[in-house]
Order: C-alpha cells, then structure tokens, then sequence
C-alpha cells in the first residue's frame, strides 16, 4: 500500500472519528449513570476518589458469590474517619447491598465480604466522611452466570 | 475466627461467618408463590460492650454471610458478635481478647 497524503489524511480522520465515537461518549455516559445514580439515591454530590477503593474481580465465574473488598484510608481518629459505607449494585432488582458501620479508634476503615450480582454491572460504594464529605468508587464486575435474587 | 491475643494497639483480624440461606423474598416456589424473604439484616460486633463495627445487610449479600474485618486491640475485653435475623431472633457469640 503506498503511503500518500489521502491515504494519511482520510485514514487519521476515520481513526479520530472511530476514537471519539467509540470512547468519550460511552466513557462520559459510564460517569454520568453512576453519578445520576446517586444523585437519585441521596440527592447529595458526590466525589470520585482514590481514597476510597472497592476491588472487586473484574470478571466472576457465578454472581451468587462475589467477593468484594473495600478499603478506606482514613487515620480513624475522632477528628478524621470514616462513619460510614454503602454500596449499590444499580443492575439488581433491589440494589442496596450493604452499609457498613465504622468508629473511631477501635475500627479499622477496611472490610471484605461476598455479594450476588444479578446482572455484569458497575457496583458502586459511597463513603461517608466525618466531615460530611462523600466519596464515592466504582467497580465493573461482570458475572458469567447471573445470582438470582 | 479471632486471634487469642494481641499486642497492645496492634491491629488484628476478625473473620465472622454464619450459616444462613438467606432467602431474598424475590424468588417463587413450583405453585408460583412468593417465598417470604428470612435474611440476616444487622451484624453487630461489641468490644468490651461498645459497638466497634455494625453491618447492615440487603438481600445482595451472598448465603452464608462472610464478613471480615480489623480492629484495633485497645484492652483486655470481650468481643461480642451478633446476627440478627428477619423476625427479630438474634445469634450470638462471644470471644474474650487478651491484649498484652
């Protein structure tokens, strides 16, 4: 194939116009339903952070048992720490899944359990600081077989 | 699962797990009816009376509850954890820590 300026320039637009197509608005639209989502939820704003991690296996043989592990970091004094942590799987039938309950001093802000997922989806936690703050994470999980619920 | 003892303002692990079908109400028998839903909805763990940890669980949490957790080791104490289950039954057990 020769290289020439239509070749260049026809394939650079098709390549752009691939790329704009295929990434920003599935990437703007992922963002936006998580945030819409939760905005619904608890009509309060808020914040992606990397304070927050939820890990989750990104791919699962069964969605009756997914096991998710979420860590907060946070001094866990009483000025600074996490009160609380929620997480929704929006795909389920009922999406709360679960709340977590932390005090100062005593609780570590990290817990591991296991989930159903009925559907591959985003599962999304949302931290509550003491400062009134809320973080939030998300985690794609897509399930092989869906857990029924 | 708890450690027997630990070091003072160490950090350990707690591992709780109960056996319990967990039963999501959403799901209908071979006559198409709707099978009530029993699942555990609160654990709660105490140390030395005060609560350190609570989980409020949903119908999404997996059968037979697996949580884990860490706590800070701040004195000898008991460490009480309780499920409480559709109907208000409890379930509890009990594990004295000592902290040296």
């Amino acid at each position: 194939m020769s290289l020439t300026r239509r070749h260049m320039l026809t394939s650079t637009i098709g390549t752009v116009a691939c790329a704009v197509a295929l990434l920003t608005p599935k990437r703007a639209r992922g963002a936006d339903e998580v945030e819409d989502f939760l905005w619904r939820l608890t009509g309060r704003k808020a914040t992606p952070s990397n304070r927050l991690r939820l890990v989750m296996p990104a791919e699962f043989p069964t969605g009756y048992t997914v096991p998710m592990s979420i860590t907060v970091d946070s001094p866990m004094t009483e000025a600074d720490h996490v009160k609380s942590v929620r997480v929704f799987a929006p795909k389920n039938p009922l999406v709360e899944v679960v709340q977590f309950h932390f005090v100062p001093g005593r609780s570590l802000s990290s817990v591991s359990t296991r989930v159903r997922l009925a559907a591959p989806q985003h599962v999304v936690a949302l931290a509550e600081m003491s400062d009134g703050s809320l973080l939030m994470a998300k985690a794609w999980v897509a399930v092989a077989t869906n857990g029924c619920l | 699962m708890v450690p027997g003892s630990v070091a003072k303002n160490d950090v350990f692990t707690v591992k709780a797990i109960i056996q319990h079908q967990m039963e999501t109400g959403l799901r209908t028998d071979s006559t198409g009816k709707t099978i009530p839903r029993k699942i555990i909805n609160q654990f709660v763990c105490r140390y030395g009376g005060l609560e350190v940890f609570r989980a409020d669980l949903h119908e999404a949490v997996s059968a037979n509850p697996f949580l884990e957790f860490n706590l800070r080791a701040t004195e000898n104490g008991r460490l009480e954890f309780s499920w409480r289950e559709d109907g208000g039954a409890t379930y509890s057990l009990f594990h004295d820590i000592v902290v040296t």
